[in-house]
């Protein structure tokens, strides 16, 4: 179960990088980067499932003493929040990014903005 | 189509990586030392139940610093990159003509906004107890500003209050963290405040002072974005 | 102490508290701002000074200890890094004020967050921190790049992010697989846990390697990096290269910590592979800031690959990578800021500086920081790390990084060059008067002297600043203000003081060269005293050779004679470009010279065998094994030097554009340093075999080439400094080819040289310089017939050339007479039979030399020029003085060398008898006197013959058949002197096919094109560069399946 969603995951970075490094068109690029950021976040949490645990909540159904026993591991959940919110940020940062550019040229096709190079 | 072609090779490269990574991996059927200590100890020492909430606010609290550090810099730059004029070569793209918001559509969304808003505030507030937290709020939040503008594209706010809560929020967050460094032990300890009693609303030190921080300058910060992106307006 | 978690709380509080100010707010928090980069720099420098004496200390967060917490680290190192990131930032936030104000406090907040997020990257044990801090930096990086006026500047923030993006996802996947195997995210558990023995383990900490990796820069991925620097503010680029580069390197040698040496190669070969492709296609940029930046991303290339050097530095890694890191930022900071201040972007638009003399010493400066010249922190740096390679046998580490300091040298050289010897398009396009932004550059220079001082101090092999010979040449520096004539008197009394005060120490050898150097070249500079007016950067750059050369005579060990070399050739170099026209030469020079150099240090690290230095005494001493090889590539290095047939294309053009009283100096006495190194080389060494092959033989051929040559080719020359300068190519071959004999009397004849050629060359060199300077050409068909009007140049030509020429009764003569007695006792036939075809060719070039220039008819347009200046008459007086003195009693100073020598034959009879005014040979006798005598009746029998004579001759006038019927097209070619010796470039022609310089001429032109052509893989194209990335990352990742 938890290999079918590694797997998933994994596909999903990998599309989503395939979407991106062959689409010109900015906006395209930004979508297929939040799809490979959803991979991401997938295979983190998918690490740090254990089968028949529950979340590790401390509440009437898990006490203290046996949320060892219990529980999967907080620590992924914790990670995948941070990575979430950081994904977000630069997806709008890049949105804006292409907003500005489209100002410039009237285009969003990456292609178009070589003037800097070699 | 070398391009395709090539792409597609790199990324059968980068595959290989991942099925070896694949194989090679194996399910915990116990606790790692670092979540096995979170699951012993969480609650004696720092009175959350909630462990990812401890995990985040406390224990990886540096982490969430910069977490919402980046939200901060998102928002900063997103004003910087969309109305600074860099002189030549701009072309205002003009408003589009939008329709009027129909009267379903706006009784709707100011019937449904003061619930979204409390609904994010719960969820910040009980961050330490249930489910849910500063970011989840904030998310929560910002998504009755997000059915505004989707209602009402034309709608304005009040920036000048988002950016003022963004800031005050961030600051207080920095303060509670080093307040920990002088009365208790160490930069974001919780234990500035009791612990109480574990499960209590008020309990868990400073974890629910600092999810409400989070949750408003989340709230805020996310809005803001919303609302910058939605369309250009003059800077508040 | 304050708690590291200041340098991260301070900076975020004071960015969310300025972002509650109003627009009309923004001075204020420009000066919030401001004040809080200070406060951060003055606690990082509290925290170098506190972590000076005291070990690594941790910090917690969150009451809890790590691992379960995130913990920061604090020692010497970081507390060096936070000090030069907050610095950094600090002087950027100064530099960036107007772009700050215009952009409003937010764009503040912003630069106090990215230098914030570097000191987190600093600090943290905790990869998962890390990444956060990562995120941060490059979020902010991609906000900064908006600074920039420049319309170009968001799309290149675009391609940042869009790169980013792909290191975000690989370092993540790496982190939580890492957590997975070892059930901590902490640096140091992950390190106790070994993370790298499982399968999962090893691929997670290859994906996180690798991710870090890719923030250093590393070449292909590295596209996106230039774009910024050529279109982010100058300042910005500061930031970018220095404190972010710095920190990322930081980092990745925190994640090469956790796993064992079996992955430094990974660290070292992209990061050499890096610095050479940086370096190379910098060589085509004509893009100022985009050259800095393929500078900045070959130095952190270098910084890279010395991380994958941990394991044979030992102690002494942190003294060398740091010595070459901060060496970077303080050069490159400088160097960007200087772009700040100067309007136009190409490197042409530089010449602006001009006129400005301390932002010229602060450019030379900072390249000097960057190439590591000494004094500067990279020359120890690179020292050390040349001799560990040597030591490890890394040699092809070892030979790429030295390439790739010579392509940097070529085209930071040329740089200079440009900025000092083009023409300015206009005045004023350098900024109006910044004094904000020139004190900015004022103290990084002086933090750069400052380092050199640091390191010199550090260093366990010598102090450079402690050389009295040099701190007299930078006094110069500070003394450049005063008139050149007291400055000149000051540089006189200095050489001839130091000789006074140090003659006694010296042995015979020493001796002799000491006397060149220090009382020759004081009666050269006397020439100086022609100068009117400051003469602005002469005296510092004489003075520096001429320090640079004494200390080469006066060391004893490797690290000192390296560091006298490297001296004097940039002392010369400055030198010799101020020539008029040499702006070519003078870099054709510094790259021979430097590429000598760094020959000269392989072979002293390789003879040095893994220590860090060499008595030069213990050279004979080296192992067999490696014996060959050093002598091989000191002689080549050497060679260079003076300018050995194959090695001496620079030599022409340097001697004969550079200042009339510079040429004497660089050809009388500077070509004296690749001398002495070989002769102290076959001193130690003696007799190497390579293959069979007995290398002194080949320097035996190699001399006898150059004699045949250099002759040659100067009876060819139309200019009167150039055939002078091609003939110091064949008489510096004579002395190799004495040398390389072996025997006592070839040495002797060596030394003879070394006196004789200063005296008569820098002569010439004056008196035709002075020709030069009053006919206002060097071409000799122009001249003519100047005996009467310049009897005292025509007198101090003639003795030179008969000197030179070996006939009797001047000093040459002896010199000639020493030859033959040598190569009677040698056994190589054919070298010196080539040795002797070479003799009379010179005969065709010194009577050229006077038969066209003071015989013949006067020109019309030179019938009032007067006598040479009288300071350049006055050396030219006291050479013909000396010629006739060393004539007359050669055993004042070849006595007592002669003696010396012998010591080195022992078993060998071959001296010399001095007894009384005779000196004989086992194949005869020589007497000075008797000669003297002789020759002189001789030519006062003649003379007064042609004067009885002379009475009946008839005068006849002038006139001109030039234009008898049509206007020649090239009226020189109508002219007897020009192409004098056509039929001679019919017979021997052919050898002087410029094949050398053809040859030399391919190598640089097919590194410009190769240059070209493959910097184009940074199509400008951001998806181009996530390709690249992916490339990139997938080739390391099939190099290290191989590991």
């Amino acid at each position: 179960m938890v290999l079918v969603v590694l797997a998933a995951g994994f596909m999903l970075i990998l599309l989503g990088l395939y979407g991106a490094l062959i689409h010109r068109n900015i906006l395209h690029m930004i979508v297929s980067f939040s799809v490979a950021d959803t991979g991401v976040n997938l295979v983190l949490i998918a690490v740090g499932y254990m089968p028949g645990r529950t979340a590790p909540i401390l509440d009437s159904n898990v006490s203290v003493a046996d949320a060892v026993e219990r529980i999967i591991d907080p620590v992924p959940q914790a990670l995948v929040l941070t990575a979430i919110v950081i994904g977000v940020g630069v997806t709008a940062l890049m949105l804006a990014y292409a907003y500005r550019l489209y100002q410039t040229k009237g285009t969003l096709d990456i292609s178009k903005f070589t003037e800097l190079k070699w | 189509m070398t391009k395709r072609i090539f792409v597609f090779g790199m990324l059968i490269g980068l595959g290989a990586i991942f099925i070896d990574l694949l194989l090679s991996y194996t399910p915990d059927s116990a606790l790692n030392q670092t979540a096995r200590y979170y699951a012993e100890r969480t609650a004696t020492d720092l009175g959350a139940a909630n462990i990812v909430a401890a995990v985040i606010v406390t224990y990886r609290g540096l982490d969430t610093l910069g977490e919402v550090t980046v939200l901060f810099l998102t928002a900063a730059i997103l004003v910087m990159v969309l109305y600074r004029d860099h002189g030549i070569g701009i072309n205002k793209i003009p408003n589009r003509f939008l329709p009027p918001t129909g009267e379903m559509l706006g009784t709707g969304s100011r019937l449904l906004v003061p619930l979204i808003l409390l609904m994010g505030v719960y969820l910040f507030a009980n961050g330490h107890l249930t489910p849910g937290g500063g970011f989840q709020g904030g998310a929560i939040i910002a998504s009755a500003v997000l059915l505004l503008l989707l209602t009402n594209p034309n709608q304005t706010f009040n920036l000048q209050l988002f950016s003022l809560t963004e800031s005050i929020s961030g600051i207080g967050f920095v303060v509670i963290g080093v307040l920990g460094m002088f009365f208790a032990g160490g930069f974001l300890d919780n234990r500035i405040f009791p612990i109480g009693q574990l499960g209590e609303l008020f309990s868990a030190g400073a974890i629910p002072v600092i999810y409400t921080l989070i949750g408003l300058k989340v709230g805020a910060e996310f809005s803001s974005i919303l609302v910058h992106l939605s369309e250009e307006k003059e800077e508040s | 102490m304050v708690s590291p978690l200041f340098i991260i709380a301070a900076p975020l509080g004071t960015a969310f508290f300025i972002s509650l100010f109003s627009k009309e707010k923004q001075r204020l928090a420009f000066l919030i701002t401001l004040a809080a980069m200070l406060l951060m720099s003055l606690v990082s420098l509290h925290w170098v000074f506190t972590y000076l004496t005291s070990g690594p200390v941790d910090y917690y967060t969150a009451g809890t200890l790590p691992p379960f917490s995130i913990n920061f680290r604090m020692a010497l190192p970081e507390a060096c890094l936070i000090l030069l990131i907050n610095l950094t930032g600090l002087f950027s936030t100064l530099f960036l004020k107007n772009s700050l104000l215009r952009m409003g406090r937010l764009s503040m907040a912003v630069l106090l967050i990215d230098i914030m997020s570097l000191s987190g990257i600093v600090l943290t044990r905790d990869v998962f921190n890390l990444f956060v801090f990562l995120e941060l930096m490059a979020i902010s990086t991609g906000g900064l790049v908006l600074l920039s006026e420049d319309n170009r500047a968001p799309a290149a923030g675009l391609k940042y992010l869009i790169v980013s993006q792909l290191v975000t996802i690989l370092l993540l996947i790496g982190i939580i697989f890492a957590y997975h195997a070892t059930g901590t995210l902490n640096i140091d558990g992950l390190t106790v846990a070994s993370l790298t023995h499982s399968t999962g383990g090893k691929l997670a900490f290859f994906l996180i390697l690798i991710a870090v990796i890719a923030e250093v820069k590393p070449f292909p991925a590295n596209g996106w990096a230039l774009d910024i620097y050529e279109s982010a503010h100058p300042s910005f680029s500061v930031i970018f290269s220095v404190a972010s580069s710095s920190a990322v390197l930081f980092a990745t040698a925190k994640i090469l910590s956790i796993a064992g040496p079996e992955w430094l190669p990974i660290a070292s070969n992209v990061g050499i592979i890096t610095f050479l492709a940086a370096n190379l296609f910098a060589l085509s940029q004509t893009n100022d800031r985009r050259l800095l930046g393929y500078s900045s991303l070959g130095q952190s290339g270098l910084v890279l690959a010395i991380i994958g050097q941990q394991d044979i530095l030992g102690d002494h890694y942190l003294y060398v990578a740091g010595g070459i890191l901060l060496a970077h930022a303080v050069a490159k900071a400088g160097l960007f800021w200087m772009s700040g201040i100067i309007k136009g972007r190409e490197l042409t638009d530089w010449t602006t500086i001009q006129g400005h003399p301390f932002l010229i010493f602060s450019f030379a400066t900072f390249i000097a920081l960057l190439i590591g010249l000494p004094p500067f922190p990279a020359f120890y740096a690179k020292w050390e790390l040349i001799h560990s390679l040597a030591g490890a046998g890394r040699f092809p580490l070892l030979a790429m990084i030295l390439l790739g300091t010579l392509l940097e040298v070529g085209y930071l050289f040329r740089w200079f060059g440009i900025i000092l010897k083009r023409k300015p398009d206009g005045p004023g396009v350098l900024q109006k008067k910044r004094h904000r932004k020139r004190m900015v550059i004022a103290a990084t220079t002086a933090v750069g002297w400052g380092m050199g001082y640091l390191w010199g101090t550090l260093s366990p092999l010598g102090h450079l600043f402690h050389a009295t010979p040099l701190l007299f040449a930078l006094s110069f520096l500070l003394l450049d203000w005063l008139p050149a004539r007291i400055k000149n008197s000051l540089a006189i009394a200095g050489l001839v003081g130091y000789f006074a005060l140090q003659y006694a120490g010296y042995n015979p050898m020493q001796l002799i060269f000491a006397s060149v150097i220090l009382i020759g070249g004081a009666v050269i500079l006397l020439a100086g005293f022609d100068n009117t007016g400051r003469r602005i950067g002469f005296y510092p750059a004489t003075v520096l050779m001429f320090a640079g050369l004494i200390q080469l005579i006066e060391a004893r060990t490797s690290f000192d004679f390296f560091a006298a070399w490297e001296i004097l050739t940039v002392g010369s170099y400055y030198l010799i470009l101020r020539g008029k026209q040499s702006e070519p030469h003078a870099l054709s020079y510094i790259l021979f010279s430097l590429g000598g150099a760094f020959l000269i240090l392989t072979g002293f690290s390789l003879a040095a065998q893994g220590g860090y230095q060499i008595e030069l005494q213990m050279l004979g001493t080296v192992p067999q094994s490696v014996a060959p090889w050093v002598f091989l590539f000191l002689a080549l290095g050497f060679m260079t030097k003076t300018a050995a047939i194959g090695l001496h294309i620079w030599l022409p053009g340097a001697h004969a554009e550079a200042e009339t009283d510079v040429s004497p100096m660089v050809s009388g006495i500077l070509l004296k340093a690749g001398l002495y190194g070989l002769m102290l080389l076959l001193m130690t060494m003696g007799k190497q075999q390579l293959y069979g092959v007995e290398l002194t033989h080949m320097l035996l051929w190699i001399g006898a080439l150059s004699a045949l040559l250099g002759n040659l080719l100067a009876i060819f020359q139309e200019d009167a400094k150039r055939l002078l300068a091609y003939s110091s190519i064949g008489q510096m071959g004579y002395a190799l080819f004495g040398l390389a004999l072996m025997n006592h009397l070839g040495w002797l004849m060596a030394m003879m040289f070394v006196i004789n050629h200063y005296i008569y060359k820098s002569m010439l060199f004056l008196s035709i310089g002075g020709v030069a300077r009053r006919t206002g050409t060097k071409e000799m068909y122009r001249m003519g017939g100047l005996l009467k009007l310049m009897p005292l140049s025509f007198i101090a030509v003639l003795i030179g050339i008969i000197a030179v020429s070996g006939v009797p009764p001047l000093s040459g003569f002896g010199g000639r007479w020493i030859f033959y007695n040598a190569i009677m006792t040698s056994e190589y036939r054919l070298p010196i039979a080539v040795l002797f075809l070479a003799g009379p060719i010179a005969f065709l070039y010194l009577f050229r030399l006077i038969h066209t220039i003071f015989l013949g008819q006067l020109k019309d347009e030179h019938r009032r020029i007067q006598e040479a200046p009288f300071w350049l008459i006055v050396p030219q007086m006291i050479f013909v003085a000396l010629l006739m003195g060393v004539a007359l009693v050669p055993g004042v100073a070849l006595r007592r060398v002669d003696h010396y020598i012998g010591q080195f034959f022992p078993n060998e009879g071959g001296g010399l008898n001095w007894s009384g005014m005779t000196i004989s040979s086992d194949f005869g006798y020589w007497n000075p006197v008797a000669i003297m005598v002789v020759v002189g009746v001789m030519f006062a029998t003649l003379l007064a013959w042609l004067l009885f004579v002379n009475r009946q001759a008839q005068v006849v006038k002038q006139f001109n058949i030039v234009y008898a019927a049509e206007r020649p097209y090239r009226p020189e070619t109508t002219h007897f002197a020009w192409n004098f010796y056509a039929p001679y470039r019919k017979a021997l022609g052919f050898l002087t096919q410029p094949l050398v310089t053809r040859f030399w001429q391919t190598v640089t032109d097919l590194l410009h094109a190769a240059s070209d052509l493959f910097r184009r893989i940074y199509t400008g194209n951001g998806q181009v560069y996530a390709i690249h990335l992916l490339a990139f990352v997938v080739m390391v990742y099939l190099y290290s399946k191989g590991l």
